[in-house]
């Protein structure tokens, strides 16, 4: 089997995963090797489903011997299976990274005869790149559940980032649809690279290699179990707090293998998905805590508003905000202001008071910011009520365009005379 | 700034950095704006108005270089380099008024965001530098002899000098080719100094077996990595516009 077969067969079966950020890394170039980290990270190109390529996405091998319900790669699927060696690895991401198409390797591996063999070919694959090309890109790759620690720090003094795939939110559904995976092969590993790289920062030296300098995330299946957005959030929300992870992955459940203990769906759960991924962003930048975004009463995001809105039409009390004075986190809570307009606004009102025009000029958007907030105790001038039932039908009107409609259909009188082929005939022969 | 006189002039320069400087330097000591700035090579001739060309003076364009930092900050620096590297037509004078203010006083000028021509510079650099860090990423390079590579870009702001400054550090090892197609600029670099130089001919020899191979390799992983059930090509497009598509090696 030739390269271009087993690339075909390994990024097919790698592509589920969402993480392909290549941020974080600021490994500089060194020992006159290739590459660099760039502390940003660069998308490199975006693909037909409009999420951006920056890592070399593939696993090492397909042939796995788990039997995991929702997983394409499981041992009881008939699938062509292939498995690279680890010089063909090192070589395709180097003459990639070259001509400029990637950022860095992404690697990943189904379970090949035993967790720990699988390891130790990543461990080697990754260090022929670090030792023997000098490659300073950026490498991320996945620890395999159940592995020995000897291998984790390894790897870890290797790569830039390392993952560990919770998928399912729960035990009990890790139980039904995984059940050679347990709770705590998955979470044992991530809490002891998450101490490794608290205590590799505080013995920092020049002579000691970083630990996964990157930081760690994880990523959970949406809509394949019956686990509420406040579950998901809860979990998100420990894993930032305890482990500090950097990210929390969340990935749409797509129907790939037939199963009793599996939904049908007929579409991935796009929107719930990135409801999910707006209340992350909110948990992380934005000091909300899951609480306070859905409680018992409402277990999941509302489909029409999104998580700051809604939450901002639920506490109407605390608006509205004078841009003048208020401080940072305060700013952050208004809907339609994020970081880099509330950013902008502390520094520009250092020099002036502003009002409406002022914030237009500095490029704030007040599609919906405009309902939340007073500039110099005056209310904009298209807010004619401040109450919620007002605020909440101006914002779904403005927001009409990007919902999903309902099929409507316009009535007609003759829709029950509908002319048929006869009477259209004697219509043109004139017999009518 | 407020008490300046106004001339009715209108200054060219050769459209280096260096020479609109030297224009900064004239105008702070004269205290007078003029009416217009242009490169010299942009300019046509207008019979009203009344044109003074002024010569790049480096031992003056060297004192306002190392004056923006001492005396404004290294932000105001960065903000002019990038704003100065725009394709926005005017945005010479933008940027001198931002910098003679900047001058009176200090700092304090990247907060006042307010004032027009300063967040008409802040925007300028803000564009330039964000399609600076998109071709950061979409730029391809192919190989065209024993390591030297070549790769062409159609940008809309002038960026090749910050983009090759990228490239340089992470390949150091690496001879490549960096080719404006638009303004018919090279960067070349050699693997120890680069330089800009204009070119109008520029002959790509044909790719080797090796090349296209890669090239193969990377058009199959890019049409693979997608996921069909999640078809999006909206979203791609808004990532990717198509003015960059000409210079991938991928189909998208």
């Amino acid at each position: 089997m030739d390269t271009l077969q087993k690339l075909q067969i390994l990024a097919d079966s790698a592509k589920y995963d969402a993480s392909c950020s290549s941020s974080g890394s600021t490994r500089a170039n060194k020992n006159n090797g290739i590459g660099n980290g760039n502390k940003a990270g660069i998308c490199h190109s975006w693909g037909a489903d409009g999420r951006c390529i920056s890592l070399l996405k593939i696993l090492f091998s397909n042939c796995c011997i788990y039997d995991c319900k929702y997983c394409i790669n499981r041992c009881t699927n008939s699938v062509k299976r292939a498995t690279f060696t680890p010089q063909e690895v090192a070589d395709l991401t180097i003459n990639f990274y070259k001509r400029n198409y990637i950022e860095g390797l992404f690697l990943s591996s189904a379970v090949v005869k035993s967790p720990d063999y699988t390891m130790e070919l990543l461990v080697k694959t990754v260090s022929i790149l670090r030792n023997e090309y000098k490659f300073n890109g950026y490498i991320h790759c996945k620890t395999i559940p159940g592995c020995s620690k000897e291998l984790i720090d390894k790897l870890g003094n290797l790569v830039d980032r390392l993952s560990i795939n919770i998928e399912l939110p729960s035990s009990t559904s890790l139980k039904l649809l995984a059940p050679q995976k347990e709770k705590d092969g998955i979470l044992d590993p991530m809490t002891y690279v998450s101490n490794g790289i608290k205590q590799n920062k505080l013995e920092k030296s020049k002579f000691k290699p970083s630990f996964v300098p990157a930081g760690q995330t994880t990523q959970l299946i949406v809509g394949a179990t019956p686990e509420s957005d406040l579950k998901i959030l809860k979990l998100s929300e420990g894993l930032y707090g305890k482990l500090k992870l950097k990210r929390v992955y969340y990935s749409a459940y797509i129907s790939v293998n037939n199963d009793k203990n599996l939904p049908t769906l007929e579409a991935p759960p796009l929107l719930r998905e990135n409801r999910l991924y707006q209340a992350d962003w909110l948990l992380r930048y934005y000091g909300f805590k899951a609480d306070e975004l859905l409680d018992e009463t409402h277990q999941n995001f509302n489909h029409i508003l999104d998580p700051k809105c809604d939450w901002a039409l639920r506490n109407l009390d605390k608006f509205p905000i004078e841009i003048n004075t208020a401080d940072y986190f305060t700013l952050l809570r208004i809907p339609g202001i994020g970081v880099i307009s509330a950013k902008k606004i502390i520094k520009a009102r250092r020099s002036f008071a502003l009002d409406f025009e002022a914030l237009k000029g500095l490029g704030v958007v007040l599609k919906r910011a405009k309902y939340f907030i007073t500039c110099k105790g005056k209310y904009c001038n298209q807010v004619y009520k401040f109450n919620q039932n007002f605020i909440e039908t101006n914002l779904i009107y403005q927001e009409r365009n990007s919902l999903p409609r309902p099929n409507f259909q316009q009535l007609s009188i003759f829709d029950s005379l509908q002319p048929t082929k006869e009477d259209k005939i004697k219509c043109l022969t004139g017999s009518l | 700034m407020p008490n300046w006189k106004l001339i009715n002039k209108t200054f060219l320069y050769d459209g280096t950095f260096d020479g609109f400087l030297t224009i900064v330097f004239d105008c702070y000591s004269n205290k007078t704006l003029p009416q217009k700035i242009f490169s010299e090579a942009e300019y046509t001739f207008n019979f009203l108005d009344h044109t003074t060309y002024i010569e790049t003076d480096f031992e003056k364009s060297k004192r306002v270089f190392n004056g923006i930092e001492k005396s404004i900050s290294y932000t105001t620096l960065y903000n002019t380099y990038y704003a100065f590297l725009s394709d926005e037509p005017e945005k010479e004078i933008f940027i001198l008024k931002y910098l003679c203010n900047g001058f009176d006083i200090g700092p304090k000028i990247n907060n006042m965001l307010t004032v027009s021509y300063v967040f008409k510079v802040m925007n300028m650099k803000k564009r330039c530098f964000g399609e600076c860090h998109r071709l950061k990423g979409l730029l391809r390079f192919q190989e065209i002899g024993n390591n030297l590579y070549y790769a062409s870009i159609h940008p809309d702001n002038n960026i090749i000098e910050p983009l090759g400054h990228h490239f340089i550090s992470r390949l150091p090892n690496q001879n490549f080719i960096i080719h404006d197609k638009i303004r018919d600029l090279c960067l070349l670099y050699n693997g120890n100094e680069y330089r800009i130089i204009d070119s109008t001919n520029i002959k790509i020899p044909t790719i080797s077996y090796e090349e296209q191979k890669y090239q193969e390799l990377w058009k199959l992983f890019f049409k693979t990595i997608a996921i069909k059930e999640r078809k999006n090509a909206r979203c791609q497009m808004q990532y990717m516009p198509k003015k960059y598509w000409q210079d991938l090696i991928e189909e998208p």
